[in-house]
């Protein structure tokens, strides 16, 4: 909490704020309710050269207008976001931005969340007076995978200056001067940083483009759904954006707890290349030597009757859901199964310099914290099967592993949602929903649990492993099935001891710490 | 209950089709005789349509054959039935353009939005009628039965009176 003495009272538009002394005017009327437009100023990136001059207010007895983005909030300021020297100053900083700028916002990708596009849009100004012929720079490729398009470019150097001051890369600079300017690398230099991807999402307008994404989808054409990276075991919280059931590009949403406004070009990747592989799209079960479909009733009721308690071993994916590894965990107790395995992709670490508790972390898999809190053990390879004994397999931990793997257990049962060829030798096949097909919560490096929400479609009649688990547990004789994820999480928290007081609707976006690591307010409880 | 029944006599001027048949024959006979003559000698003589007539689609190709359209999704967006179908992708000189766009004329209702968002003046509705196919699948046009048709293309307001005044 902020001292009063250090409480700065001021009117914005009419409206009285009062906010921390050292604050600009532009985050005071933030508070306000006013938005003020603005290129060059990013809340995420330190430096500020005011150079756009679009957020230009009047400030009552100031002789000139102020850059509101650098320009500190006084007691008794008196400001005016929408006067008339404001607006036409706005008006003619938006003319000059247009004078070279090619207008193609129909095969633009930003088109539709363009800064340029609405501004341009709310000023009204709808005949160009520049009558001389464009400057047409063309594109350029200033990475492997970003593409620029120099002609759409305003020269907000929010790319330069999330290079230098967050990335602790000069690789992109300025090149040449006054309206001649473009972004590109520093000779010699090449823009290879890991968290490269972020200069497409700070970049205003649409000159900053993925290669990847490029004419891929219109921004009115995607929806979007809060979910967790599942490239890493930071837990980068991202934005899922989806076009006909296709995950087509994620952006980091932001959580200051986690990764601020960053993300990294791995994560980027992920979700986007899950999209392949042969998925299981219906419960199977073999009956008489073959693998047949099932409907899910006769599934569960046939796994039931041929489960055995005799003891086996059993092995997760890290990339799974608490949800599911806790069904999971509660399904081997019933059969007697003792402790289960996980196995976790090692890659290098790589830092964010600006933002130091962001990295890309070594540990490629987005909750190998939660499968250690539910009781599996990480381990190297897959645990060895002894003839006749009982295998059970959580998620996708087969990818790597043999296509004999499994064949000589005495029941095999598969829940995942993707089908490697080891997956032929299962007893039963359980269709598993994929990470972005449900809700559930990973925890991650810190023990931050956090919620994801669903964003596609599931394929077949796959669902959400904690859903029939706790179905086929009811089967069983165990606890009763749930239907809802609030449930799930409630049946989770009660039966696991560093999540005791979680709540589903107190995780909220931005999560919440176990009770392990000392959070005061789960402890308290 | 039953009604009673009553049998009308009528007169023979009445009761005859002779009469009846030669009257309609007579109004027959008197046109055949008319100056302007109202049929259309429809294969050979082509039905004449108003230059806002707003018919199957056409697509506008540059001199090369290319079409002009640039993948941009406005019509798709805005076409209420959804009839339009458009997957952009880049050329080989990093262009964007239509790898496949395809409208289904038989959902089509014709309202004209497509050609009145089009920044490029690319897709146009056509002034022209004759649309009998064999199978249902050719009534959805692909890419290059749009930049084959050549009819003339719809006027979406007249060029004198632009707001409908």
């Amino acid at each position: 909490m902020s001292d009063a003495a250090n409480q700065i009272t001021l009117t914005i538009d009419g409206v009285e704020v009062s906010v921390a002394a050292g604050t600009t005017l532009l985050q005071a009327a933030e508070h306000a309710g006013v938005v003020v437009p603005h290129y060059c100023y990013h809340p995420g990136i330190p430096s500020r050269p005011a150079q756009c001059r679009m957020c230009l207010v009047e400030i009552e007895g100031q002789p000139k207008l102020q850059p509101s983005c650098v320009f500190p909030a006084g007691e008794g300021m008196v400001v005016h976001t929408t006067s008339e020297a404001a607006e036409k100053a706005r008006q003619s900083v938006i003319e000059f931005l247009l004078l070279n700028h090619p207008l193609d916002c129909p095969i633009c990708d930003a088109a539709g969340q363009c800064m340029l596009q609405d501004y341009a849009f709310e000023t009204g100004q709808l005949r160009s007076r520049y009558a001389e012929a464009k400057m047409v720079l063309g594109r350029d490729r200033v990475a492997d995978d970003i593409l620029y398009f120099g002609d759409r470019c305003i020269v907000c150097t929010r790319c330069v200056r999330f290079m230098e001051d967050i990335a602790g890369d000069n690789a992109l600079v300025v090149a040449q001067r006054g309206h001649k300017a473009y972004i590109d690398t520093f000779p010699g230099r090449d823009l290879d940083h890991a968290f490269r991807g972020n200069i497409v999402d700070v970049c205003p307008v649409g000159a900053l483009v993925h290669e990847d994404f490029v004419f891929k989808a219109r921004a009115w054409d995607m929806d979007a759904a809060p979910g967790i990276c599942p490239g890493c075991s930071t837990g980068c919280n991202i934005e899922i954006n989806v076009k006909e059931n296709q995950v087509v590009r994620t952006k980091p949403r932001l959580n200051t707890e986690v990764n601020s406004y960053w993300m990294c070009d791995h994560g980027r990747r992920v979700l986007v290349m899950a999209n392949r592989g042969v998925r299981a799209e219906a419960p199977m079960i073999r009956r008489a030597g073959e693998l047949e479909p099932a409907s899910w009733n006769e599934a569960l009721a046939w796994v039931a009757e041929e489960l055995g308690g005799s003891g086996g071993v059993a092995v997760a994916s890290a990339s799974v859901s608490n949800e599911a590894l806790f069904y999971t965990r509660t399904l081997l107790n019933h059969l007697g199964i003792e402790g289960g395995t996980f196995e976790v992709e090692e890659g290098a670490e790589v830092t964010l310099a600006g933002f130091p508790k962001l990295k890309l972390r070594a540990e490629r898999a987005p909750n190998a914290t939660g499968a250690a809190l539910h009781g599996y053990r990480r381990s190297e390879g897959l645990p060895e099967v002894v003839d006749g004994a009982s295998l059970v397999v959580l998620g996708d931990a087969l990818a790597e592993a043999p296509a004999d793997y499994g064949a000589n257990a005495g029941f095999f049962l598969y829940i995942g949602s993707h089908l490697p060829p080891a997956a032929g030798n299962a007893t039963a096949i359980l269709p598993a929903a994929a990470v972005p097909e449900m809700e559930g919560t990973f925890v991650n490096y810190e023990g931050r649990v956090q919620r994801f929400h669903r964003a596609l479609r599931s394929p077949g009649v796959a669902r959400p492993a904690w859903m029939f688990l706790s179905r086929l547990l009811e089967h069983l004789g165990e606890g009763t099935g749930v239907r809802e994820i609030g449930d799930a999480f409630g049946v989770m928290a009660a039966g696991t001891e560093a999540m005791q007081g979680l709540t589903w609707g107190g995780l909220g976006l931005r999560g919440e710490l176990l009770s392990e690591a000392g959070h005061p307010a789960v402890a308290a409880e | 209950m039953p009604g009673e029944v009553r049998i009308v006599e009528r007169p023979e001027s009445e009761s005859s089709y002779v009469r009846a048949i030669s009257k309609g024959l007579g109004i027959t006979f008197k046109h055949f005789m008319r100056a302007d003559k109202p049929t259309q000698q429809y294969p050979d003589e082509k039905w004449e349509l108003g230059p806002r007539w707003r018919g199957t689609h056409r697509m506008a190709v540059h001199e090369d054959g290319r079409a002009k359209c640039v993948g941009c999704g406005l019509c798709p967006t805005v076409c209420p039935v959804n009839c339009i179908k458009l997957i952009p992708a880049e050329d080989e000189n990093g262009e964007r353009y239509a790898a496949v766009y395809e409208i289904d004329e038989f959902r089509c209702i014709f309202c004209g939005y497509c050609q009145e968002v089009c920044p490029v003046e690319a897709i146009h509705l056509g002034v022209h009628y004759e649309n009998a196919e064999y199978s249902r699948e050719r009534w959805v046009y692909d890419l290059a039965r749009l930049c084959e048709n050549d009819h003339p293309v719809t006027a979406l307001w007249d060029p004198a009176d632009p707001s409908s005044e």
